[in-house]
């Protein structure tokens, strides 16, 4: 069995394609997500091997959400759509394949065909290598709602026991990305094993006897640098 | 009475030279409607040489002449002004200086005082505004009577002994001050007739100039491009006959027709600086071929001398030039400088006329389709895969939806008409709501609140079905909670106002797709009920946007 995972922001959509995948027997369904935050949460909580991803959705569009994805965790993506002008940069995205809605019993034959395919070349699933795009905003979750924070606004980012916060000069805000997937998909450098910094918003990196050093943010907030950091940090600013 | 009679013989010789100057080109300076330095200076020539002419044609009284010495320096100060006036009268007066007697430094005083006088009546009547009057026989037989009397004046204030003085005066002042003045103004009149030839040339110039214009009014209509500039330029150097007209755009050139045209090849980039500053300043600029030269930068045997370049505007942005060009051995006649200004201005009304007359069609039909057309594929194919889903639930509910999507599309097409009733209006946007509250389901949610007498307001058809889809397709379905719209009409006083309103408030002006279909429902509305009519948004992020659109509440004139 293909394990499944369906996101499309419209409900008649979402069941459509769970009848028309499990009519074929071959696909067990995880879960169907509405947005992109609820499918976060279920591909950390579930590990499908099979994304199948609408791409015009409310707040972060399909594109975005699979920038938020940890690379380890990243499934095959098959993209569901009603419209193709998005046909090209799909497979940009190198998405295994590309379906439009409504969709046909005969077409969606031939995407599990692809699947099984890949499968049995043990490539299954298909980590999305290097392509995967640079995030540009962070979705962040504020009491009532989603906040976007563009990348360029962040001066840090910080991962305690409550989990990964966006430090801005305006506040901070919660995000469900892991440190990781933020460093592999921002320019943010890692300075300690639980810091990532925004080179554009350094002031100042003081330097201490210890070899331990600290910098001092535009906006005057302090982070550690730890010592196996600190030389790739010199490296990055070419000091 | 053998003083005077001997006087006018003089002056019948002046006459004749007067009437032979008007005849011959040199007098094409005098003709023209102002008067250029250069020019001037032969006025100088002339009227010096008529000065001295008088002084020689003298006839000695009393150790003295009388003559008409005057009528030089008093027209050449009418026509010219002071400082031609007493440039001719101090040539005049030294000639007659150099000539002695008793009365050679009162004479050549007075004749440069007479200079003056003329001058100050050039002055007097441009101040005024009746430069017409400057070519008036009446005006320049009256300033010679003065301006003999003040030389008899000064005659006898300078002239000593006094009692020669005034013996001379005593004989000869009558006779010079008839002869005179009559001979100023009959050369005046002269002067004056052929000047009127010329005027009826210029009348003839505004009938080509009308020609011109009706010849050229619907080329236009095809669009400014190579092949309408050719056309254009063909028929101004036709009724023009200058030496070569061009039209450019701001960058290249599109039409030369005519001298020069072997060099200068349309589609080529605009090489005369000229032309670029005209474009740059949005100004008209004049080489006259005298005081400024065109020099082609292209080929040193163009034989092109000097150009007139007026720009193109269209709503006061330059669109291109038209340039008319002589050759160096014609002069660039006044009359094709104001003849290629107003060609320039016929052409950029037209353009403008064109324009709008395209905005217009736009408005009414174009847009119109534009709005239909925007039925997006997104809303088509969701919608189906929507019902396509429901089949399976609910076959009664995919029924109902397909009539509702059916109902919506024929609307789409049918309703091409100009207006439509409010209650028409509802009944499209209820179809296209059915739907997307199947997409959507508990995402959305719907008000209505319509004051019922307003249901038979006329509006233009589909003006509430694109600020809906606006409200949906821009603002909820880009929220992650529950979307609310919401359609209240209501009516104040004498208008009525229909307004939808969403609680997603994202509303991006600059963003040309959001924006586009409130703006058409707008400029439709503007232009079928007037200015003060439209819509306006309000918009506060992440909690609502507001479309209003205001009507006269007797809705939309009949048409």
């Amino acid at each position: 069995m293909i394990r499944a995972l369906l996101v499309d922001d419209e409900v008649h959509a979402r069941e459509e394609l769970e009848a028309l995948l499990l009519e074929t027997g071959r696909f067990a369904i995880l879960g169907k997500c509405a947005n992109a935050i609820e499918a976060l949460d279920a591909i950390r909580g579930n590990k499908p091997d099979v994304l199948f991803l609408d791409i015009q959705m409310p707040v972060v569009n399909g594109f975005e959400f699979l920038a938020m994805i940890d690379e380890e965790l990243m499934p095959t993506v098959v993209f569901v759509t009603a419209y193709d002008e998005y046909a090209v940069k799909a497979f940009e995205e190198n998405a295994l394949d590309y379906l439009l809605k409504p969709v046909e019993r005969d077409r969606l034959a031939k995407t599990l065909q692809k699947l099984l395919k890949r499968a049995k070349t043990g490539n299954s699933p298909v980590p999305v290598s290097g392509v995967i795009p640079q995030l540009t905003r962070i979705p962040c979750l504020l009491t009532n709602r989603i906040k976007l924070v563009g990348t360029a606004e962040v001066e840090y980012v910080e991962s305690d026991l409550t989990g990964v916060h966006v430090i801005t000069p305006k506040g901070r805000y919660f995000t469900a990305l892991t440190l990781k997937v933020l460093e592999n998909r921002t320019d943010f450098i890692r300075c300690h094993k639980q810091f990532l910094v925004n080179i554009d918003h350094i002031d100042e990196i003081l330097l201490n006897d210890n070899l331990l050093a600290q910098i001092s943010t535009k906006s005057g907030r302090i982070i550690p640098v730890s010592r196996r950091h600190l030389k790739k940090l010199k490296d990055e600013l070419a000091i | 009475m053998k003083l005077l009679l001997a006087l006018l013989q003089t002056m019948s010789v002046f006459l004749v030279v007067a009437y032979i100057y008007s005849k011959s080109p040199a007098f094409k300076s005098l003709a023209t409607i102002s008067i250029r330095r250069r020019n001037k200076f032969y006025l100088y020539l002339f009227f010096s040489a008529i000065s001295m002419m008088g002084t020689y044609l003298g006839l000695p009284v009393h150790d003295a002449l009388a003559n008409t010495r005057a009528i030089g320096p008093v027209l050449a100060g009418i026509i010219g002004g002071p400082v031609l006036g007493i440039a001719v009268g101090f040539t005049g007066g030294l000639h007659r200086y150099f000539f002695g007697g008793f009365t050679a430094l009162s004479c050549g005083l007075s004749t440069t005082v007479e200079g003056l006088i003329g001058g100050i009546v050039h002055l007097v009547l441009t101040r005024k505004n009746k430069s017409s009057r400057i070519f008036d026989p009446t005006t320049a037989f009256l300033t010679t009577i003065f301006a003999e009397a003040v030389q008899m004046g000064i005659i006898l204030a300078v002239s000593r002994p006094f009692e020669d003085a005034l013996r001379l005066v005593e004989a000869i002042a009558l006779p010079m001050i008839i002869t005179s003045s009559a001979g100023a103004a009959l050369f005046m009149s002269m002067i004056r007739d052929r000047r009127n030839l010329y005027e009826s040339a210029a009348a003839t110039f505004s009938t080509k100039a009308l020609r011109i214009a009706e010849r050229t009014l619907n080329i236009l209509a095809k669009g400014f491009g190579r092949e309408t500039a050719c056309e254009m330029a063909t028929i101004i150097h036709e009724e023009t006959g200058v030496g070569a007209v061009a039209i450019t755009d701001t960058e290249k050139v599109l039409a030369w027709v005519g001298c020069g045209s072997d060099h200068h090849e349309p589609g080529s980039l605009i090489a005369s600086a000229l032309t670029r500053k005209a474009i740059a300043e949005n100004n008209v600029i004049f080489a006259d071929g005298i005081n400024e030269r065109y020099s082609c930068t292209l080929s040193e045997e163009c034989m092109l001398n000097s150009v007139l370049v007026v720009p193109l505007t269209l709503d006061n942005d330059v669109i291109g030039t038209i340039k008319l060009y002589e050759t160096r051995d014609k002069p660039f006649l006044n009359m094709n400088k104001s003849l290629g200004e107003g060609i320039a201005a016929v052409l950029s009304n037209q353009l403008l006329l064109y324009g709008y007359e395209q905005q217009k069609s736009l408005l009414t039909m174009a847009e119109l389709k534009l709005i239909q057309a925007q039925v997006n594929p997104h809303f088509l194919f969701n919608s189906l895969n929507t019902i396509i889903s429901i089949i399976r639930q609910d076959a009664d509910r995919a029924r109902e939806l397909l009539i509702h999507l059916s109902n919506f599309f024929r609307k789409n097409l049918k309703r091409s008409g100009n207006l439509s009733t409010l209650e028409e209006e509802l009944d499209h946007v209820s179809s296209y709501l059915k739907i997307e509250k199947a997409r959507f389901e508990d995402r959305l949610t719907i008000e209505m609140d319509i004051d019922p007498s307003l249901l038979g307001l006329k509006l233009p058809t589909f003006t509430l079905q694109p600020l809906m889809e606006n409200a949906i397709k821009h603002g909820i379905s880009n929220m992650l909670e529950p979307g609310r719209a919401r359609i209240h009409v209501w009516r104040d006083k004498d208008f009525a106002y229909i307004e939808i309103e969403d609680n997603a408030g994202i509303y991006n002006e600059n963003n040309g797709k959001d924006g586009l279909g409130i703006r058409i429902v707008d400029k439709r509305i503007k232009f079928l009920m007037g200015n003060s009519f439209g819509t306006s948004v309000s918009c506060i992020p992440n909690e609502m946007t507001r479309v209003t659109v205001k009507v006269p509440a007797g809705g939309a004139p009949a048409s």
